[in-house]
């Protein structure tokens, strides 16, 4: 159980480094797809250990709706735009290096969270959180408007796993309340977005600067 | 009984306004304002006068402080309702359905005891006000709500991460799952959950929930929000919105202390609040648009309550509580002058803006006097929730940080006082007339800040005190 659990915590962390890394938008969201799959897997692996089949019922909601609702919606907002940027910005290195600075930050902040738990599953639990600072990174420097909603669903999957790991999920209410909130923000982004290339013809935030002061 | 029908009546009344359009819609509109009003002051008074409220077996559950803001919900959306049919014209659809759901998620906010469900009821205050802040559909309306989803929803997911570290240092320590996010549990089991992680939650929740109360530096949103939604929503946004983040915060703060001592968010509050009011201050100097400076001398004023629950004893957090309604009332009806002045003037600008007590005879001289208020001058409500606040800073050894907050308060008063003086100074271009029964909500409004500056009604002084008992027991 503890090894599955670690290796899975593991490849999460592995798959949003390589979003940090690639360019191409249609990669990079196909990469969340399989965040979310390996998100899933967890839950399954922890039912199957700890006979907490409530559990399944999160994984497959974390299937249909961040494994393959979202990623079919974010496809839609960037249907037409060219898949990578135009103009090369920070360069690969520069955030994979600032990535790797808050992985190493992550590891010290949980320590005594990680130090507190006697879950098996203990073991994932600054990979998780790691996952997630790094989603707020990506979510901040996005130069899109699609980057910055994969960044911010990258974060929401870090936390996600924060609470799979620590505490095999939260109560039952809480979680719904979070799957909601997800689909409307994506629902209501996906609408402003096709409103802002209607206006703009452009996914570029870099547009969004008229209301200053 | 009471809360269930509190939260009831906005819930269905947005579901009926989703079919309704016309004249049947403003009646509907009118009469789920009226009746949500009506149940808000009879569950802010059943509380002060009886006894905590208790529903779904303590899923729901209202005590002094969460009756405090139910109170003010009900008033400020009473008022933001009133002036609701001016801007809902001819779009009631996408109009009158979320502004009964934005009430109905900021009431579910204030009145659930679950913590976690708390965090799904502020989240649900975004994403019900987002359509309504770009309402008027132009470029900068759709800057302004994509700014507002996008930070705001980062911001709240950051206090999910906090609300998840205390969810799992509960379950750790003592194991019921089902009520670990309950804040009666919480509050119990506080002394006995692990300091680091419970400091490291708070760190969070300060972060995410102060995103939603506008504290610097992550106020980004709010003015663009502010100024480009349409007027109730404006001031519904700027008057308990905010006050809904401090809440979220508020409800964190006595478990945190009772876990790391009260050093910890004292400390935090303290620099925030400062650098809200900071930031708000540098902007108030010399503002050019009037919404976007009503818009900052929120960040200020929500930056000043933070100071006063740092500041803590029974002034300072007696205060920031009295602060937050005062505000509310002066804040929202400010915005919804500034809808009617925009309609007269058709510009945001203060430039713009000459003659006002001329030409608008009615809603002139209230913006004046709301102004007078709101720059926390007697005998009007702000001047004494100020003096509370910084006497607290003053008695509680924290000079350096009142004398600041002090400076900072003066300079954002004679940046208000310029840009007002040059809204009421020049020649109108015209002598506007104005129905005066529309004007009575707002003097009621206004009434009300007169007598918590002047003579605090029977029952507020034994509600703030309740109020400080549950932040600071």
């Amino acid at each position: 159980m503890r090894d599955l659990s670690n290796f899975l915590a593991f490849l999460g962390l592995v798959t949003t480094l390589l979003m940090v890394w690639r360019q191409s938008r249609p990669a990079r969201v196909r990469l969340l797809a399989v965040q979310s799959l390996l998100l899933a897997a967890q839950a399954v692996a922890i039912a199957a250990f700890t006979a907490r089949y409530g559990l399944l019922l999160v994984a497959v909601a974390l299937v249909v709706v961040k494994a393959w609702w979202i990623p079919r919606a974010l496809a839609r907002m960037g249907q037409g735009a060219p898949p990578r940027p135009l103009e090369p910005g920070r360069s690969a290195g520069t955030r994979l290096l600032v990535a790797g600075v808050l992985v190493v930050g992550a590891y010290a902040l949980m320590l005594p969270v990680s130090a507190s738990s006697a879950l098996p599953t203990r073991g994932g639990i600054p990979l998780a959180f790691a996952m997630a600072l790094v989603g707020l990174y990506a979510c901040v420097t996005g130069r899109d408007v699609v980057g910055q909603i994969l960044g911010f669903l990258m974060f929401e999957n870090g936390i996600f796993a924060l609470g799979l790991l620590a505490a095999y999920g939260l109560p039952g209410l809480v979680e719904a309340g979070v799957f909601l909130d997800v689909l409307v923000v994506v629902l209501v982004a996906e609408g402003l977005v096709m409103q802002i290339r209607h206006e703009h013809a452009t996914l570029d935030v870099d547009l969004l600067r008229e209301l200053r002061g | 009984m009471l809360l269930i029908a509190l939260l009831a009546v906005p819930l269905a009344g947005a579901t009926l306004l989703l079919r309704a359009g016309g004249r049947a819609a403003t009646v509907v509109h009118g009469l789920t304002a009226l009746a949500t009003v009506g149940l808000a002051l009879a569950v802010a008074v059943t509380v002060v006068r009886q006894t905590t409220l208790l529903a779904l077996g303590g899923f729901l559950r209202a005590d002094a402080l969460s009756a405090w803001m139910v109170g003010l919900i009900g008033l400020v959306a009473g008022l933001a309702a009133v002036e609701a049919p001016h801007y809902a014209h001819g779009a009631a659809r996408r109009f009158y359905p979320f502004f009964h759901l934005f009430v109905f998620t900021m009431l579910v906010a204030v009145t659930t005891d679950d913590l976690g469900f708390m965090w799904v009821a502020v989240e649900g205050t975004t994403l019900a006000s987002v359509f309504l802040v770009n309402f008027e559909r132009t470029r900068a309306s759709l800057e302004a709500s994509y700014k507002y989803v996008l930070i705001c929803s980062v911001g709240i997911a950051v206090a999910f991460l906090g609300t998840v570290l205390i969810y799992f240092a509960d379950v750790t320590r003592f194991g019921d799952a089902e009520h670990a996010l309950r804040w009666t549990t919480l509050q119990h089991l506080a002394p006995g959950l692990p300091p680091r992680i419970v400091e490291l939650a708070f760190v969070f929740l300060l972060v995410g929930y102060g995103t939603k109360a506008g504290l610097a530096p992550m106020h980004t949103w709010l003015p663009d929000a502010h100024s480009e939604a349409p007027a109730p929503v404006s001031a519904m946004m700027s008057g308990i919105l905010l006050a809904i983040g401090v809440y979220a915060i508020l409800r964190f703060k006595p478990i945190v202390d009772a876990a790391a001592g009260p050093a910890v968010a004292r400390r935090l509050l303290l620099w925030l609040g400062l650098a809200s009011m900071a930031v708000a201050a540098a902007f108030l100097w010399n503002p050019r648009n009037y919404k976007r400076m009503l818009a900052y001398s929120s960040v200020e004023h929500l930056g000043l309550v933070s100071v006063g629950v740092a500041f803590g004893g029974p002034w300072g957090v007696a205060g920031a509580v009295l602060h937050i309604a005062n505000h509310a009332l002066a804040k929202s009806v400010l915005f919804l002058l500034s809808g009617r002045i925009r309609t007269a003037y058709a510009s945001m600008e203060i430039e713009a803006v000459q003659g006002l007590l001329a030409r608008l005879p009615v809603s002139g001289p209230l913006f004046f006097a709301a102004m007078l208020a709101l720059l926390g001058l007697p005998p009007f409500g702000l001047f004494v929730s100020e003096v509370m606040i910084i006497g607290a800073g003053f008695s509680g050894g924290h000079v350096a940080a009142a004398v600041t907050a002090l400076v900072l308060l003066v300079i954002a008063f004679a940046g208000l006082l310029r840009a007002l003086q040059r809204m009421l100074h020049g020649e109108a271009a015209g002598r506007g007339t104005e129905r005066r029964w529309a004007a009575v909500p707002m003097v009621a409004a206004l009434i009300l800040l007169l007598l918590s500056g002047l003579a605090w009604p029977p029952g507020l002084a034994g509600a703030l005190a309740a109020i400080t008992g549950v932040i600071a027991p």
